[in-house]
């Protein structure tokens, strides 16, 4: 086995270091770490507006680059977090606790590069994870059947719900809401056009694109400009970015344990980055001495940048072995792997390795060229975010505009895109969270698929999700995760965590 | 009764709007079996589902522990009334527009118009009208004039309208837009009207 991951890495690494794979690893993290700099973009919007333009790559330097925008962004949103106290990504909110207080006392210079030392160790562990894991996880992928498949997504969906923040029938019927969303557009077994209303552009179904920027690119601008801006940002003020012997010591034990946390939750459907990272934050706050958190505790900084680094690579896994996304980003990606032709799931490792492993090289390769990027040009990164928010917004909008134009060259599109916004608006006010909608977007015809072939096969037996041993299980951890969320102590401690 | 979360009421309206509207729109199409699902099968189960929840989320808002107001985000029924007539109008009279399909694209744009103006802040509208006139000026305009049109209303949408800052933002990303969007990503799009 051993011999058989220093084969397939080694193929890996040949295809990651080829000049053209290098050159769109940089382009991704480069790109990732300034829209995470940048605060009212994120990698959701920017992975999106690519998406036309990664038609004309190849398979693997499209995927490389989009992973790239993803953990680059992770990188980036920190050095806002801690010079403006503002998130620059929300996988960020944490660090601004205490990294913006260590701005304060003169101290961002350690506080950035414990950061970076932290994603890029966290960075390095969880590529290894994946190829440890995801092999033998897509092994047992193969033998699913549509039960299976199923019940998996029923998971993936229940998952990411409890993982929300704030209400858990809200999530719910925000998932539910993104399945019937999904549903619009010609059934496939009858060739009937649902919810069309005689629009054409409507008959292939709402592009995914659409949804995502509408409700995340376009909502996140209205809210911020609704807010208004009050920046104030520590650009003098970074100096001598070594951290002292005793920042090292006291922050070691905190990368370790975001490294370990972030990497578990990463791969649980849908966990990622923010999720890593708060649940990192509140760990910390357990262990050890807690007096000074908040008040500049460097392991309130170590701990979740290296968590939501950590998540934000292992959340690949279940998109590798199983096809399915555990967050938008992700959903992305399946989006990406669609444009190019390739089916994900299981079949993608033994049928395509060199893209498999590939990308696995590339986020090493990519998170050294990260600390590379983040470290010395600091000051190049502090610049970007003087830049006013009233010049910044009308040219993201372009980038979105010109993205979802280009998907089909359709004008409906773009409007469609805009009446996201505003729903997208209105879930923020009503407290709504839209990661559950964009997951159930994104499978709702995979799963009627996969419940129509089930039951036909079993002739009408509902009763086949629960046999069957696999899909049982699966059935199972959700019923179980659901049950531990309703659970009263739970749900208590469950806010507390979501409120800090 | 007293509504205590203004949140939870308007999201439980939503929800089961959202619900019954997916319900009411599956009746046209086939219902079929368990075994043998037809297109209004998964969308009906689902439908009704989400109008239950609605309705948990709804009714919670009487008792909620969490004090929201009613008014959660600005809200112009005058405007929402309007949009619906104007909206009917066009679609039951999509027959008598046939011959003159400009005037029938005219009211369905105005209709939208009205139905984006009836929520939320100006800033939110001029953002999506800009976006909205974008989308459709750039085959007819060229990509120049509908980046122009894009920059200008959006900005208008801001605290602090600078006209300086935004002239050279407008001829930037223009500038931009044509030697990255055309000639170097090769997107298809014409640089001037009728191109």
């Amino acid at each position: 086995m051993d011999f058989a991951l220093i084969h397939n890495l080694s193929i890996g690494f040949g295809v990651a270091l080829s000049l053209q794979n290098l050159m769109y690893c940089f382009f991704g993290v480069l790109l990732g770490t300034l829209i995470g700099v940048l605060p009212g973009i994120g990698p959701v919007a920017t992975i999106a507006m690519l998406l036309p333009v990664t038609f004309n790559l190849s398979p693997i330097s499209a995927l490389i680059m989009l992973a790239g925008i993803y953990y680059g962004a992770q990188y980036g949103g920190s050095t806002t977090a801690i010079l403006v106290n503002l998130p620059g990504e929300s996988s960020s909110v944490v660090t601004c606790l205490d990294g913006y207080q260590m701005a304060r006392q003169g101290r961002a210079g350690p506080a950035l590069a414990i950061a970076a030392m932290g994603s890029f160790f966290a960075g390095c562990v969880a590529t290894v994870i994946i190829a440890l894991f995801a092999p033998p996880l897509a092994e047992v992928a193969l033998k699913f059947g549509p039960a299976e498949y199923f019940s998996l997504m029923v998971l993936g969906l229940v998952g990411a719900t409890v993982l929300a923040h704030g209400s858990l029938v809200k999530a719910i019927a925000m998932t539910i809401l993104g399945l019937l969303l999904g549903v619009v557009g010609t059934d496939v077994n009858s060739g009937i056009a649902r919810f069309s209303f005689g629009i054409s552009e409507l008959s292939d179904g709402i592009n995914f694109v659409v949804v995502a920027m509408g409700v995340f690119g376009f909502t996140e601008i209205i809210v911020n400009l609704e807010q208004g801006e009050a920046r104030e940002v520590f650009v003098n003020k970074v100096t001598g970015l070594m951290p002292t012997w005793k920042d090292l010591k006291d922050s070691s034990g905190a990368i370790l344990r975001g490294t370990a946390l972030g990497s578990a939750l990463g791969i649980l459907p849908g966990g990622g980055a923010l999720l890593s990272s708060f649940a990192a934050y509140t760990l910390e706050k357990k262990i050890g001495d807690t007096s000074k958190f908040g008040k500049g505790e460097i392991r309130g900084v170590a701990a979740p940048e290296s968590a939501n680094n950590a998540g934000a690579q292992t959340s690949f896994i279940p998109l590798l072995t199983l096809g399915i996304p555990s967050n938008p980003v992700m959903a992305l990606m399946i989006g990406a792997m669609m444009i190019q032709g390739i089916a994900p799931g299981p079949q993608v490792m033994t049928e395509r390795p060199e893209l498999f492993w590939g990308m696995i090289a590339s986020m090493w390769i990519g998170n050294l060229m990260l600390v590379i990027l983040n470290l010395p040009l600091i000051g190049m990164w502090v610049k970007l975010l003087t830049v006013p928010y009233r010049m910044l917004y009308p040219s993201i909008l372009l980038f979105c505009c010109v993205g979802v134009f280009s998907l089909s060259n359709a004008p409906f599109d773009v409007m469609l895109t805009a009446l996201f916004g505003l729903l997208g608006y209105i879930f923020v006010k009503l407290e709504c969270e839209p990661a559950p909608l964009i997951l159930g977007f994104i499978l709702g015809p995979l799963m009627e698929e996969n419940l129509r072939r089930a039951m036909l096969l079993s002739r009408g037996d509902a009763t086949v999700f629960f046999t069957k041993p696999i899909s049982g299980v699966l059935l199972g951890i959700a019923v179980a995760l659901l049950l531990i969320t309703l659970a009263p102590a739970v749900q208590k401690t469950r806010e507390e965590a979501f409120v800090e | 009764m007293h509504i205590k979360n203004g949140k939870d009421f308007w999201a439980g309206l939503m929800f089961v709007g959202f619900g019954v509207w997916f319900m009411l729109v599956s009746l046209n199409y086939p219902m079929g079996s368990a075994v043998r699902m037809g297109p209004a099968y998964f969308p009906t189960v689902l439908g009704g589902l989400l109008a239950v929840l609605g309705g948990m989320v709804f009714f919670r808002a009487f008792f909620s522990k969490i004090d929201h107001p009613f008014k959660v985000f600005a809200f112009r029924p005058l405007l929402l009334v309007a949009a619906i007539v104007v909206g009917g109008a066009t679609y039951f009279a999509s027959d008598l527009l046939k011959d003159a399909p400009m005037v029938e694209f005219a009211l369905t744009g105005l209709a939208l118009l009205l139905f984006v103006g009836a929520f939320g802040p100006r800033s939110m509208f001029l953002i999506l009208l800009a976006c909205g006139i974008f989308g459709y000026a750039l085959k007819p305009l060229g990509l120049v004039l509908s980046i122009v049109i894009l920059i200008v209303v959006s900005a208008a949408g801001g605290h602090d309208f600078r006209k300086i800052e935004i002239a050279y933002l407008t001829v930037g990303l223009v500038l931009f837009g044509v030697l990255v969007f055309v000639k170097g990503l090769g997107l298809p799009f014409n640089l001037w009207p009728g191109e």
